[in-house]
């Protein structure tokens, strides 16, 4: 009887040793977290940007087709009148651009990627298991005043082409979803503050909105809605810079 | 003078796009397009060979002066069944435009600038058709763009018009090489009907990637001026910064000469024509900074061998001084003031060129925050000290996009800058994307 109590003591330790391992396994949790966002590596989605002032009135939409490669490839068509024809090129840490008139591909840096109406890197990144690393800082509440638990993780870039260097991210105890998130650029200063919208809140299964709040200059809020979302595996050529020149049929 | 395409041909091309257009699903279509409104002021100069031809005699070269021009720019794509890979795409852009100089009547510059089909069989794609293919790596120059020829520096963003072409690209992972026949319509014309951008042309470009650097290779064989090769290198060196070079050596180029008879004294007909010239080279370094502000500082300078040498000018200067010398000279008959002033108003010839002097310097500073894009930009000449300065304001919302430009040219009174005929150009756009 001893012996038995002793082995199931010895079993249970185990079992709750892995547990909790797994809980803090900062790579399995930004997995899951993404599956929320992406589902799968290689995909087409259509996204809504809609931009509103301070005081709640409208002030800008944009429409974008991404193309969300494995490998840290994405491309970005830009789809609204304004912007018709815009396309920009995402292969790890090198970005292209170009623009409708010139039909030339145009090498950019980081600081370039980031002009324009919407940060491309917000609606072309969708993964952070890939692009950061980092550790659990504890069980916190979801939002600030909230009653919710949430696992609160400090991510750090583990590459040098991701938009944000830092970020703090909430997520659900459970299931893993996340939550919100706080966005820290370069010089460590907040830029955004983010938080996501489920498709069914008491079950979610796929993150259908992420909205944006610029904490660094004009306070507007950023709601990338993602309209669709289909596996597609793009032409190897398609990720080809000087392909951007082109204009291929998109399904 | 450039052969332009007939309204009826024109008109084809748009009637063939149509139908291709009329029979596809609207899945398979992709259209876009944007009208635009641009009234323009021009504060006309007092100092060159044009204004001393209209001082001896009034009105002999009506200067472009300020004006309006209203434009419609549609675009479109077909894309037939992916079972159709000889024929992946049917694309046009069409601009409609009338321009109303101030007290004349209206111009129509219509134009396709571009109706083109592709074939796309994966790795290896071909076109065909009037095209806008663009080249190298630098903004206010680009020694490179050997098959579009793009006129820099523009007081507005504008699509160029394409050209007739072939064209055949392989795509790999991380290199692409393309070969195009440029202007096939022109082989065996005269060479004056195929100068600069019209010369039938074989062109090819060799593309590769290695990190944070783009490699070009390009060579080129025109109908008249035989080979020239180039290479291009644009690299990023840091998050904000990047560096650009690109260099061309020509074994001949076109360009404008002066009648060796033409001498100091008026002539009887323009003593200025393009000629096939020997061989040359041109070069641009570059470098762009970004700031996290959305800020950014762009710097160039380059040499084009193809333009008049400093010695050419300074022999265009004598004349034209000379010029003006003899048509003012005291109780000189009408006939002889005329031809002088006429003589003056052809020294402005040579002036249509991309770049007058052969060094010059560029610099661009421009913010983005927002809606907005405010730039500032100089165009410099350090031979004579000219300079061309431009002031932009942009707003950009959904649909409406507003712009105003002030441009002025100047320099000391020697400087070919101050010499053209217009001192202040100024133009205000507003354009609805739909």
């Amino acid at each position: 009887m001893t012996t038995n109590l002793r082995w199931l003591s010895l079993l249970f330790t185990a079992f709750a040793a892995t547990v909790a391992q797994a809980a803090d396994d900062v790579p399995a949790l930004l997995k899951a977290a993404d599956r929320y966002r992406t589902g799968q590596d290689n995909l087409q989605v259509e996204t809504l940007v809609s931009v509103t002032n301070r005081d709640g009135s409208p002030d800008k939409e944009r429409r974008y087709t991404v193309f969300v490669q494995a490998q840290h490839k994405s491309l970005v068509l830009m789809r609204s009148p304004a912007e018709a024809g815009q396309k920009v090129l995402m292969l790890g840490d090198d970005f292209w651009l170009l623009m409708p008139g010139s039909q030339r591909p145009l090498r950019i840096t980081p600081s370039q990627k980031l002009l324009g109406d919407a940060s491309t890197g917000d609606i072309a990144t969708m993964s952070w298991a890939d692009d950061y690393s980092g550790s659990v800082v504890g069980d916190e509440p979801c939002l600030p005043d909230g009653e919710a638990a949430c696992r609160h993780l400090s991510l750090q870039a583990a590459r040098k082409g991701v938009t944000y260097q830092r970020i703090e991210l909430w997520l659900g105890k459970t299931r893993h979803e996340p939550i919100r998130a706080e966005l820290y650029v370069q010089s460590d200063k907040l830029a955004k503050q983010a938080r996501f919208v489920f498709d069914k809140p008491a079950a979610p299964t796929q993150v259908t909105e992420m909205v944006l709040l610029d904490q660094l200059s004009n306070h507007k809020e950023t709601r990338v809605r993602y309209v669709s979302r289909q596996g597609k595996v793009v032409p190897e050529a398609w990720l080809n810079p000087m392909f951007l020149a082109r204009n291929p049929a998109l399904e | 003078m450039a052969r332009r395409p007939s309204w009826r041909r024109r008109g084809a091309g748009v009637l063939l796009l149509a139908c291709a257009v009329g029979v596809a699903s609207p899945a398979e279509v992709d259209s876009s397009g944007e009208l635009r409104l641009q009234p323009a002021a021009v504060d006309l100069n007092e100092a060159g060979p044009l204004a001393a031809a209209n001082s001896l005699v009034p009105g002999i070269a009506p200067i472009a002066g300020s004006g309006l021009r209203i434009e419609a720019e549609l675009r479109g794509s077909w894309h037939p069944a992916a079972t159709r890979p000889w024929l992946s795409v049917l694309a046009a852009d069409v601009l409609l435009a009338a321009d109303r100089p101030e007290g004349g009547p209206t111009d129509n510059a219509s134009r396709i600038n571009e109706l083109h089909a592709a074939s796309d069989f994966g790795a290896w794609q071909f076109g065909v058709g009037k095209k806008i293919v663009g080249w190298d790596v630098g903004y206010g120059f680009r020694p490179n763009d050997v098959v579009e020829q793009e006129r820099r520096r523009t007081l507005l963003p504008q699509t160029p018009e394409g050209r007739p072409l072939l064209e055949a690209e392989h795509f790999a992972a991380e290199q692409a090489a393309t070969l195009v026949w440029v202007n096939p319509n022109h082989a065996g014309d005269p060479v004056d009907a195929q100068r600069g951008a019209l010369e039938n042309a074989l062109a090819a470009r060799w593309y590769t990637r290695e990190g944070a650097a783009d490699w070009h290779l390009f060579a080129r064989w025109g109908e008249h001026t035989r080979g020239s090769i180039g290479a291009a290198l644009a690299f990023v060196a840091t998050d904000e910064l990047e560096l650009h070079a690109s260099a061309r050596a020509l074994q001949r180029h076109d360009g404008w000469t002066l009648d060796a008879q033409a001498g100091l004294a008026p002539v009887a007909s323009n003593p200025w024509s393009q000629a096939t010239l020997g061989s040359t080279s041109q070069w641009l370094v570059g470098a762009s900074w970004t700031g996290q502000q959305q800020q950014s500082v762009l710097l160039e300078y380059w040499y084009d061998g193809t333009t008049l040498s400093d010695d050419d000018w300074s022999r265009w200067m004598a004349r034209n001084q000379a010029l003006a010398a003899f048509g003012a000279l005291p109780g000189l008959p009408p006939g002889p003031v005329t031809a002088a002033a006429g003589n003056l108003a052809w020294q402005t010839t040579p002036l249509d060129v991309p770049n007058l002097r052969r060094d010059n310097l560029f610099v661009r500073l421009a913010w983005q925050p927002d809606h907005w894009l405010l730039s500032a930009d100089a165009l410099i000449t350090p031979a004579d000290r000219g300079r061309i300065v431009t002031l932009g304001v942009q707003w950009q919302g959904d649909r409406w996009r507003f712009n105003a430009v002030l441009r002025a040219y100047g320099g000391p009174d020697g400087a070919l800058l101050a010499q053209l005929p217009q001192r202040r150009v100024g133009v205000l756009g507003a354009a609805w994307a739909f």
